[in-house]
């Protein structure tokens, strides 16, 4: 109820609600089945020539193969293997450098420029660099993707520490909490949100510098195995590589969204 | 909707065809040909026969266009970019011409006894270490460019005739020809294989040390002249034109790299006549030049049985598709005499 123009009361009716989007499930999964039937059907007709896009049906028939005899499992081995260690050391490098950037004021004005400086130079241009620092074999790869991961974490880690409500401290300081606590119970959960926000773009860029990563010497690796491909003009597997690069894309989201759940659950 | 779209492409098109013919009767005018290549020595041919007006004097007005890949090559004569292109056979080029839209027609240059082409080179830690010749390369490492590459396929030509087992010889794919010779000089790899002018740089200034040429292992047909399947059957007269000035420039390549006396090679007046031409379109030194020419057949002739070996082995590897079947891209009424055609 309430008092319209005239004074008289009036009934309106509940104008809340919506823009809250939620997932709905069944129309993820009609969106793929749609887009990927339309592509079969029109690789089917003839519309779409096998020369210039391979069919669905053939691409999974090369996943099939690879996945027979055995080679899949190596390259998925090899290149999780460089992402675990890339991802894990340039993010826990990134944690610590962005965390100090976001509390002290000399990190902060040190970092802030180098930063912004090394941040946007293309780390596959630095390739021949990381091969004469760390050779061909492993570490050049995983030296590529920690690279890769590392700025974009510092930045998400200082602006998320950034954010933290100054009201939140302050009242902790009231309450005479010691410095170490205030880190720990306030400013590090209230910068958690950004900070896992961070983790799905650094997560993205691991994947997209596989590829780069694995230009390099790599007998075995998703990266490697989507280059030859390209070399060999097999576009099949070409765009199988593709689809298991979007797989793992998909695989880790899940994870992070189940990490996110847990270390949110304060919220 | 599309049909009738297309119905006015083709009355468009068939008017301008009409009027290009009209206006082409007094003058007989030139018929335009894209070549697309490398700029290597071994594309000679092609800038002798526009150097010396071969293409003009059988009527084609041919249009250059260049690449620093052998793949781009292949891929532009499938999407219509290129009418003609010379490169070295690559698992690419194989998979590409299966799929229809290319098809052989004559040769490139090919391994010939005699001729330093493609060496194999060891770094000097390994060669101290004990590689010596092509033999001891069991147990090393090799870098090349790609997978199912020419250099790729070189090595693979030694395992089978040594008999080596699969993974005998580490393979480190470095993407290029600079990379490589960045990683035998650090020694990242035990050894490589690179044409020969580059070799002769190495080995001069003490980089590497040369252990074998593939010559003298394994002679193989390195590359062909290739055009598209709708040219072959639309533009037959075209294609005859181009192979016969492709020819003539071949035979004059023939009369001054080809010579050998005495197992050595010798270089004559024809040669100092033609080194300034392959000069303007490699923009290589003159010793380079020297150095780096391949035998090339006078006549265009391929060693057809090479290529059949060449792709059983890609197939055999998993790098070329088991569709692929050499007779559907070769197109051997071209060019008369190939060597080791198959019987059926």
């Amino acid at each position: 109820m309430s008092i319209g123009d005239s004074g008289k009361e009036t009934s309106v009716r509940f104008r809340g609600g919506g823009f809250a989007p939620r997932p709905k499930r069944w129309a993820s999964w009609l969106a793929f089945a749609v887009i990927i039937s339309a592509w079969q059907i029109a690789s089917m007709s003839g519309a779409l020539p096998a020369l210039f896009l391979p069919s669905p049906y053939e691409i999974a028939l090369a996943l099939q193969a690879i996945a027979a005899d055995g080679t899949l499992a190596r390259h998925l081995g090899a290149s999780l293997g460089r992402i675990a260690w890339g991802w894990s050391l340039g993010t826990l490098a990134g944690l610590a450098v962005g965390i100090s950037m976001g509390i002290w004021s000399l990190a902060r004005s040190v970092g802030i420029p180098i930063v912004s400086a090394l941040f946007p130079i293309p780390k596959i241009a630095l390739l021949p660099l990381l091969i004469l620092w760390f050779g061909i074999g492993e570490p050049s790869k995983v030296a590529t993707i920690l690279l890769g991961v590392f700025f974009p974490t510092v930045i998400s880690a200082y602006s998320a520490v950034d954010n933290v409500p100054r009201n939140l401290i302050r009242m902790g300081q009231s309450f005479d909490m010691p410095y170490a606590q205030i880190v720990r119970k306030i400013v590090l959960p209230g910068a958690m949100p950004g900070i896992l926000a961070g983790f799905r773009i650094s997560s993205s860029i691991a994947l997209i510098l596989l590829v780069a990563a694995e230009m390099i010497g790599a007998e075995f690796g998703i990266g490697a195995f989507i280059l030859s491909a390209g070399n060999l003009m097999q576009t099949d597997q070409l765009l199988a590589g593709v689809v298991l690069l979007s797989m793992l894309g998909l695989l880790i989201s899940a994870l992070l969204a189940r990490l996110e759940r847990r270390v949110l659950k304060w919220r | 909707m599309l049909s009738s779209f297309k119905g006015r492409l083709v009355a468009t098109a068939f008017g301008a065809a009409l009027a290009a013919a009209a206006l082409a009767q007094p003058a007989q005018a030139a018929e335009k040909v894209v070549v697309c290549a490398l700029t290597f020595v071994s594309s000679s041919p092609l800038f002798i026969a526009a150097d010396k007006g071969y293409y003009a004097e059988e009527g084609l007005e041919a249009e250059f266009k260049f690449f620093r890949a052998a793949q781009p090559v292949a891929v532009g004569i499938a999407s219509g970019d290129c009418d003609f292109g010379v490169t070295a056979f690559t698992g690419g080029f194989f998979n590409l011409a299966g799929k229809g839209a290319l098809k052989v027609i004559g040769a490139q240059s090919r391994e010939e006894p005699g001729f330093d082409f493609v060496g194999f080179l060891a770094s000097n830690q390994a060669y101290e270490a004990g590689l010596k010749s092509v033999e001891d390369l069991p147990g090393h490492s090799f870098g090349m460019t790609q997978v199912g590459s020419s250099f790729h396929y070189n090595i693979g030509l030694m395992a089978d005739k040594f008999g080596w087992p699969d993974d005998a010889v580490a393979l480190k794919p470095l993407q290029s020809v600079p990379n490589m010779i960045g990683a035998i000089k650090s020694g990242q790899v035990d050894s490589i294989a690179l044409p020969a002018h580059i070799v002769a740089g190495l080995t001069g200034s003490g980089s590497a040390k040369l252990i074998g040429w593939v010559h003298d292992y394994t002679p193989w047909q390195l590359g062909g002249l290739f055009t598209s399947a709708k040219n072959v059957s639309e533009r037959r007269p075209v294609v005859e034109a181009f192979v016969r000035a492709y020819q003539h420039a071949a035979r004059d390549y023939h009369e001054a790299f080809n010579k050998l006396e005495n197992g050595k090679r010798v270089f004559g007046s024809e040669a100092e006549a033609l080194v300034p031409i392959i000069e303007k379109y490699t923009k290589a030194k003159p010793d380079a030049i020297y150095a780096g020419s391949p035998f090339i057949d006078p006549d265009g002739r391929l060693k057809v049985d090479q290529i059949y070996q060449q792709v059983a082995w890609m197939k055999k590897k998993g790098l070329v598709d088991e569709s692929v079947d050499p007779k559907s891209f070769l197109d051997l009424s071209f060019i008369s005499g190939h060597y080791g055609v198959p019987a059926n």
